[in-house]
């Protein structure tokens, strides 16, 4: 009875007895689900185009950032590091279309996750090896991101919406626009969109599969850029980001691993779910709910949804 | 006779430049050609049109003459009646999926000079029959696809024509006003088109119909709905019917509405849907194919869909038609059945694409009163409307506010009706056919000389609500051997409504008792086939499979119960029935181009079934020739089962035996 | 882009040939020692009883298996192994005997996607939907419609094509070859699984694009009335090697092929 009174009665009277708080909480889940999309949209847009589960997405995402950091603590100047860094990150595309995916082409996918395993440590190793193990700062303020926090009083009390939180979900949104837009609208973005439902069918029409893969790696490359300097900005940039990066799982499970929208509605519900879980269920559950809420999420989807909300459901005429 | 104000515009000719004059932006015509609707203003068709008729001229075409149309609804085939009628000619139109030889025959007895056909199609079949048409001068197509490696000297393409009129009209000063005199040379009694009938006995019968017949006819039926030039129809009925001409081109061109060509026969329901249509008609078998597709998929659809259908439709089946009607309905009625229009009756219109339709009519032969009352539960103002070529359409139609399933109206405007000694209905309207082409016998036989037209049917006039009741073909009504009235599609009609029954042949003129021969709808049985899981390879073993038999001798029980709260049909129940191993065929001449059975040549190719369903066998063998689509010949055999079905004694039976 | 390579053929002229072909997969010799030719303009059938090889022929020339052995000569061009996008390129359309379909797009993105290679515009200007970008889908556009209305598709053109019947796959995965523009046309067993009035129209639209459009086309079939009544040229393959070519009343008669298909020992 206890038990009861504690799991749904306690907890939405704490919202209510401090609504400002609640805000907190909402917003700052929702923008942490805003960044765990960005994650998984470079998984989905690898895995829509050619079927492959990228495990390496995450560590991507912190050698774009230790990119980026090194080269303007060797003087470059922050735009032009920029540039540099997105350079780097088509290089990379590049390599790994030619040495990774065409020798492996015909193979059942699981050799090629088992590929994207290998890259992911290769590049740990080579981020180590450039760039040193100590975590770095992020250059925020040489590339024009705002600091600080605006305070606005609300409920009775207030709420601080920091001000790199806010760019960071306006500059995920745009992202995810545009690249959605491309997807529908350009011929590259429909040659996507058939190479991703059928290679040979995409082979016999004059698709060249290689072209589309450097383009799609590529486009992960920038994305995992974006992610790297939005949560480097937020606390730092280090190996562990890579952690964070498997936090895009349960997203996917959730959003579909085929669908950009699918990927922020599945972010931010599990952004905020963690957050709620958190606040207000964290005290009875024990604390560290963050770091298992989001799995036990996925799992159920799992268990009664298994394409997610967006996902496609695989038609098969008998 | 009306005093219109229009009527001064005798012909569709002048009326088109009335049009052009009155409505010149408006959308006359719109046609979706490779994935867009293109649309032509009345000014534009005007141009069209008059490019065509010059060129028609150039190519031989002259007064009197008789220009054949043969394809589906394109506006250029409506442009060339015009174009032909400007000239003071003929336009003769054939239905596009009749066979070479019907075709020969009306190109022959119709005297045709020039054709304007839709595509390579239905020029490979004039072609294959011009041996004998020696007045053919030109055919002309209007889809060229296909057609380029032909021989050109007698075939032209239809912009070939149209730019021949516009180079002459540039070139010769004396052209324009000679057309526009041609035109005015028309007049409201001149012969303005010849439709052919498919007759249900017999060759074909030209009616010849004047322009005062069609245009006094359409304005009375738009004025009889209060149409008006914001109309938008969707033309899908075969273009020789005389519904389509009244519909898609006389009321059109009198009101000066819109009509719509679709892309394709497959494509109607989709365009249909894309252009909002707010006026149709239909033939009662479309409305109730899509009542039981709509049944159909409500099955395959989630419980929560389905539990909301099935409440709403409850709910408009007990409020709809009241509140179309315009009656008093309490206010917690009115507030779920708007919430049913949200929910459920709204999304439904969409999808078959009638949600702006506010009148829809339908015709031809009897509707089921449940499908009846389904669509106007609905918000769709369904009305039957009674009506013959001889007619112009227009016979009886039912006014708004008095609305029964199983009335077909009172008289149109300027209509007269009335009942002859033998139960055949007749009539007398502005609307009357001149006569039959050629045939001054059959004309007299059906005009008489007051003007008075017999339409073949038997009919009566309903006491309480003065509506005009149609129970069968006159001459179709018959009688057993001791006397019983026998009204074979009455009896037909009451099977037909129910969905697993799609066809039925009723004998028993000059029998002992009354036998029917069914064809079974292969959706609607299908389907329930697939639910109680019979496995059948084919239409013929569906047909013949016993638990169908059971179920539709279940049917033909219940009607049999109708017919004994009759008196007078009492005693014409349906003893024994059989299911036919397949459905009857235009293409076997079997029924008519407009699906009406043709019983006499049913009973002569059926005869070993006919025999075994009066001798008391327990079935038959037959063997039936068949012509496939693509025209090749072949022969179907089956074994049919018979099956004697309960007579329900009349309660005045019940009575004397007591 | 690049041009595609390869010279000019005139009509009656030998368009693409194979020469000594063979392709073995473990032990098994697919094909071998095959060399066939077919020329501009004509129907080209290439029959014989299941697994004689047909379909690894095909596969060769446009390019998704490389022959051990033999070389390929397209428009003058002679190569050891084809890319399938140099055939694409090179102008050879291909249809698959599973059909092979992007299932999740419509009817209608599915042929667009065969205008992929006759799309110019840089992605930029597409993105934008700008201009000469916009004209150039327009016209896309249209000759995608042209086709749909040529195969009769209009009433599938929006519907995902995982759905429809196998018929209309099949007519949809023509659409897509066809938007190629190709000059040759390479048919899988385009008949299979239709009923006759489907064969029929089928028949007709293969003989339409020979005539009209004067594609060169080289099919599989195995419906004896089709080949008699649609090829100008047969050649019969039997386990892998060629054993007759000719005119179809030749082949019909032709003792080593009814031998092949009533499988007398040999």
């Amino acid at each position: 009875m206890d038990l009861l009174y504690k799991i749904f009665i306690d907890p939405p009277v704490q919202m209510g007895a401090a609504p400002d708080l609640l805000v907190q909480a909402l917003w700052e889940g929702c923008v942490s689900g805003v960044l765990y999309a960005l994650i998984a949209l470079g998984f989905v847009l690898i895995f829509k185009a050619s079927g492959v589960f990228n495990f390496a997405q995450g560590i991507m995402v912190v050698f774009a950032a230790l990119t980026l950091v090194g080269l303007n603590g060797h003087g470059v100047p922050a735009f032009l590091a920029l540039a540099i860094t997105l350079g780097v990150m088509f290089v990379l595309a590049l390599a790994v279309e030619r040495v990774v995916l065409r020798p492996l082409v015909n193979q059942p996918e699981i050799i090629l996750f088992m590929a994207t395993f290998g890259l992911t440590y290769f590049l740990i190793g080579l981020g180590e090896l450039i760039f040193g193990g100590e975590p770095k700062v992020m250059i925020s303020d040489q590339l024009w991101l705002p600091g600080g926090a605006y305070r606005i009083e609300i409920f009775g009390g207030f709420v601080q919406l920091q001000k790199i939180d806010i760019a960071a979900a306006v500059i995920a949104l745009l992202l995810v626009a545009a690249l959605a837009v491309f997807f529908q609208r350009t011929r590259i973005g429909r040659a996507l969109r058939a190479v991703a439902d059928s290679h040979m069918a995409a082979l016999s029409v004059g698709i060249s599969l290689e072209q589309i893969w450097v383009i799609v790696w590529f486009a992960a490359g920038i994305v995992a850029l974006a992610t790297g300097i939005m949560w480097g900005a937020r606390s730092n940039v280090s190996f562990a980001l890579e952690i964070i990066a498997l936090k895009a799982l349960p997203v996917l499970i959730l959003g579909g691993f085929t669908s950009i929208p699918g990927a922020i509605v599945g972010g931010v519900i599990i952004g905020v779910g963690e957050k709620l879980g958190e606040f207000y269920w964290g005290p009875l559950l024990g604390s560290g709910i963050e770091s298992w809420l989001a799995y036990v999420i996925a799992l159920v989807f799992l268990l009664f949804r298994p394409q997610g909300l967006f996902g496609e459901r695989i038609i098969e005429r008998v | 006779m009306s005093n219109s104000p229009t009527a001064t515009k005798d012909t569709f000719p002048k009326l088109l430049l009335r049009n052009a004059r009155a409505f010149a932006e408006r959308p006359a015509y719109r046609h979706k050609d490779l994935g867009i609707w293109h649309t032509w203003s009345w000014r534009q068709v005007l141009e069209e049109v008059r490019g065509f008729s010059v060129g028609l001229s150039a190519l031989g075409l002259k007064r009197g003459d008789k220009l054949a149309i043969i394809g589906s609804n394109r506006p250029r085939l409506y442009w060339a009646m015009c174009a032909a009628q400007a000239l003071g000619a003929v336009p003769v139109p054939i239905y596009a999926d009749s066979v070479a030889e019907e075709m020969a025959y009306i190109l022959h007895h119709a005297e045709v000079t020039l054709a304007v056909v839709e595509d390579q199609e239905q020029v490979d079949k004039i072609l294959s029959i011009s041996v004998g048409l020696n007045r053919l001068l030109h055919v002309i197509y209007d889809e060229p696809r296909g057609l380029r490696d032909y021989d050109h000297t007698r075939l032209k393409s239809i912009d070939e024509v149209q730019r021949l009129g516009r180079d002459r009209l540039a070139a010769d000063p004396q052209c324009l006003p000679w057309w526009e005199g041609e035109v005015a040379a028309g007049s409201g009694s001149d012969l303005a088109i010849i439709l052919y009938t498919s007759g249900t006995t017999g060759q074909p019968k030209g009616v010849m119909l004047t322009f005062d017949n069609l245009i006094i006819s359409a304005i009375n039926g738009n004025r009889f709905d209060s149409l008006g030039r914001d109309e938008e129809v969707v033309a899908y009925l075969p273009l020789a019917w005389v519904g389509d001409h009244v519909f898609s081109y006389a009321q059109p061109f009198t009101a000066g509405f819109c009509v719509n060509c679709p892309e394709s026969p497959e494509t109607v329901s989709e365009d249909r849907r894309e252009i909002g249509a707010t006026y149709g008609f239909a033939p009662p078998r479309i409305y109730e194919n899509l009542l039981t597709q709509t049944m159909v998929r409500m099955q395959d659809v989630g419980r929560l869909k389905r539990v909301m259908f099935e409440y709403f439709i409850a709910v408009a089946r007990r409020w709809g038609e009241k509140i179309l009607n315009r009656e008093r309905v309490p206010l917690h009625a009115r507030v779920l059945y708007r919430l049913g229009d949200l929910l459920v009756y709204g999304p439904l219109k969409n999808r078959l694409g009638v949600s702006r339709v506010r009148l829809a009519y339908t015709a031809g032969e009897a509707i089921g009163p449940e499908i009846f009352r389904f669509w106007r539960s609905l918000g769709i103002n369904l009305k039957q409307l009674y009506g013959q070529t001889e007619a112009s359409v227009y016979i009886t139609a039912q006014p708004d506010g008095e609305i029964y399933a199983d009335t077909v109206g009172k008289p149109n405007i300027d209509v007269e009706v009335k009942i002859a000694e033998s139960g055949e209905v007749l009539f007398r309207s502005p609307g009357v056919f001149a006569g039959y082409y050629k045939d001054p016998e059959k004309t007299a036989q059906a005009k008489t000389a007051e003007g008075w037209v017999h339409t073949g049917d038997a009919g009566l006039i309903d006491a309480e609500t003065g509506h005009l009741k149609i129970i069968d073909r006159a001459k179709d009504v018959g009688r057993l051997t001791d006397g019983t009235l026998v009204a074979p599609k009455y009896i037909e009609n009451k099977l037909k409504f129910y969905p697993n029954i799609h066809e039925a042949v009723v004998f028993g003129d000059g029998r002992d008792f009354v036998c029917a021969m069914l064809n079974i709808d292969l959706t609607a049985v299908g389907n329930w086939a697939e639910r109680n899981n019979i496995a059948y390879g084919s239409y013929q073993e569906l047909a013949g499979h016993p638990l169908v038999y059971d179920m539709l001798a279940q049917h033909v029980e219940e009607v049999n119960l109708s017919l004994a709260n009759e008196k007078a049909l009492a005693g014409a129940q349906v003893r024994r029935f059989l299911v036919l191993h397949k459905e009857l065929d235009a293409d076997d001449g079997e029924v008519t181009r407009t699906q009406k059975v043709r019983r006499a040549f049913i009973a002569e190719r059926y005869a070993p079934l006919v025999h075994a369903l009066y001798s008391g066998a327990n079935e038959a063998d037959i063997a039936t020739e068949v012509t496939f689509e693509d025209g090749h010949k072949g022969v179907l055999r089956a074994r049919v089962k018979i099956r004697d079905v309960k007579a329900v004694l009349a309660p005045a039976v019940l009575e004397q035996a007591a | 882009m690049r041009a595609p390579t390869g010279q000019e053929i005139a009509a009656g002229e030998i368009l693409l040939s194979v020469d000594n072909i063979s392709l073995s997969f473990g032990g098994v010799k697919a094909v071998s020692g095959v060399s066939l030719d077919i020329r501009k303009g004509e129907i080209r059938a290439i029959i014989g009883p299941n697994g004689a090889g047909k379909t690894t022929l095909l596969n060769i020339i446009n390019g998704f298996y490389h022959p051990q052995q033999g070389r390929i000569t397209f428009k003058g061009k002679s190569r050891s192994r084809m890319r399938p996008y140099e055939a694409a390129r090179g102008g050879i359309a291909r249809t698959f005997q599973n059909v092979a379909l992007f299932k999740g797009m419509t009817a209608l993105d599915n042929i667009m996607v065969g205008r992929t290679l006759k799309m110019h515009r840089g992605f930029v200007w597409q993105l934008l939907r700008f201009g000469p970008a916009l004209a150039e889908e327009v016209a896309h556009r249209r000759v995608v419609e042209e086709i749909i209305d040529f195969l009769k598709l209009q009433q599938v053109r929006k519907i995902q094509v995982g759905k429809l019947p196998y018929g209309l796959q099949k007519r949809v995965e023509l659409g897509r070859a066809l938007a190629m523009e190709p000059e040759l046309l390479l048919l899988d067993e385009p008949m299979a699984g239709m009923n006759l009035e489907e064969k029929e129209d089928m028949s007709r639209y293969i003989l339409d694009v020979n005539d009209h459009f004067g594609t060169t086309i080289a099919l599989i079939e195995h419906d004896m009335g089709v080949v008699m009544d649609l090829s100008d040229r047969v050649v019969v393959l039997d386990h892998g090697i060629k054993i007759a070519d000719g005119a179809p009343s030749d082949i019909k008669n032709d003792q080593a092929v009814i031998a092949a298909y009533l499988g007398v020992a040999h």
